[in-house]
């Protein structure tokens, strides 16, 4: 008798869509616990205060779960989740009409390991966070996308509603002007 | 692509996978899950955004229909004062034409009994209904033959 083969434990993103249509909050939490972090680091690059992170990423769950009727699976649910996470971001940005990067806090500095890599680190970080500021938004995000989040072009493409192509001619435009304000 | 480039993209590439690490690490993610489903559950506006998505596709098929109905009113009220006139007068002259004479000599009698001016006028410009009692016995006359 041939071995069993081993049930999939880990439901897809797609079944716990399914299963939240459903009515199965549970499911709804799972999704959350899944891409929470990844979409944090995403708004975080994009330009968004730590202190607002948390805000924004729920707020773009929340988005995301009303429509979710209108999610047809043409890109993973994360980067769905991450073009909506652009649009949240832009209406704070409207209503608040603050910088989007501050210098961060000595207290919200990471401490661990040599303070002299740590603060050359930091200063490149500051560094690309003003210079993704100075890209048009479709630029900052094909890069996001891209360089931090690792995605295909044309999974980015399939998100942004716009050819693969055409995110590959924003990425290199992006990152051509990140690496003059970097010089 | 030369070396230098390379390099420099690959340091590109990894500033960037640095960026926001520091805000997911201080995410405090059960907490973000329950919040979410806290707020799915018990905030109403999710079904008032799901209406306000369909209500203008709604309005825009009734708005479409109402210009279409709009267009055939108008389109049929063009068309028909040449032709509904003559199509009344003939009606009403058919009716008449099937009294029976006493049926007629009544008619004459109570509209005479109103009065008025005698005009003539065509029973085709106007409705029965806008006829003094003179111009009606002139018609009933001409009809009685």
């Amino acid at each position: 008798m041939p071995p069993a083969e081993p049930l999939a434990a880990v439901p897809t993103d797609a079944a716990l869509i399914a299963a939240w249509h459903g009515g199965d909050e549970p499911a709804a939490a799972e999704l959350v616990r899944r891409h929470a972090r990844a979409l944090a680091r995403f708004l975080a690059g994009a330009g968004a205060l730590e202190a607002d992170v948390d805000d924004l990423v729920q707020e773009t769950f929340i988005r995301a779960f009303r429509a979710l009727g209108r999610f047809r699976g043409q890109c993973q649910f994360r980067t769905w989740l991450m073009t909506i996470g652009g649009n949240v971001l832009k209406d704070a940005h409207r209503r608040s009409r603050r910088a989007h990067v501050v210098p961060l806090g000595d207290d919200l500095r990471d401490t661990d390991g040599d303070p002299h890599e740590q603060a050359v680190a930091d200063e490149a970080e500051q560094r690309l966070a003003v210079g993704l500021e100075g890209l048009t938004r479709l630029q900052r995000e094909v890069f996001l996308l891209r360089a931090q989040q690792g995605l295909e072009y044309e999974e980015i493409a399939a998100a942004l509603g716009t050819t693969s192509g055409a995110a590959r001619v924003h990425y290199h435009h992006a990152v051509k002007r990140l690496k003059e304000h970097m010089k | 692509m030369n070396d230098d480039a390379t390099v420099h993209d690959a340091k590109l590439r990894e500033v960037a996978r640095r960026l926001g690490a520091r805000a997911a690490e201080r995410l405090d993610v059960e907490r973000t899950a329950q919040a979410v489903v806290g707020r799915l559950r018990t905030d109403p506006r999710a079904e008032v955004r799901v209406l306000g998505w369909i209500r203008p596709g709604w309005l825009r098929i009734a708005a479409l229909l109402v210009m279409v109905v709009g267009a055939g009113v108008v389109a049929v009220n063009v068309r028909i004062p040449g032709v509904m006139p003559p199509v009344q007068s003939a009606t009403a002259a058919g009716e008449l034409s099937e009294l029976s004479g006493d049926e007629l000599r009544e008619v004459l009698e109570s509209v005479a009994q109103l009065g008025g001016e005698q005009q003539a006028v065509s029973a085709q410009d106007v409705g029965l209904d806008e006829l003094s009692a003179s111009q009606l016995r002139a018609l009933l006359e001409s009809l009685g033959g």
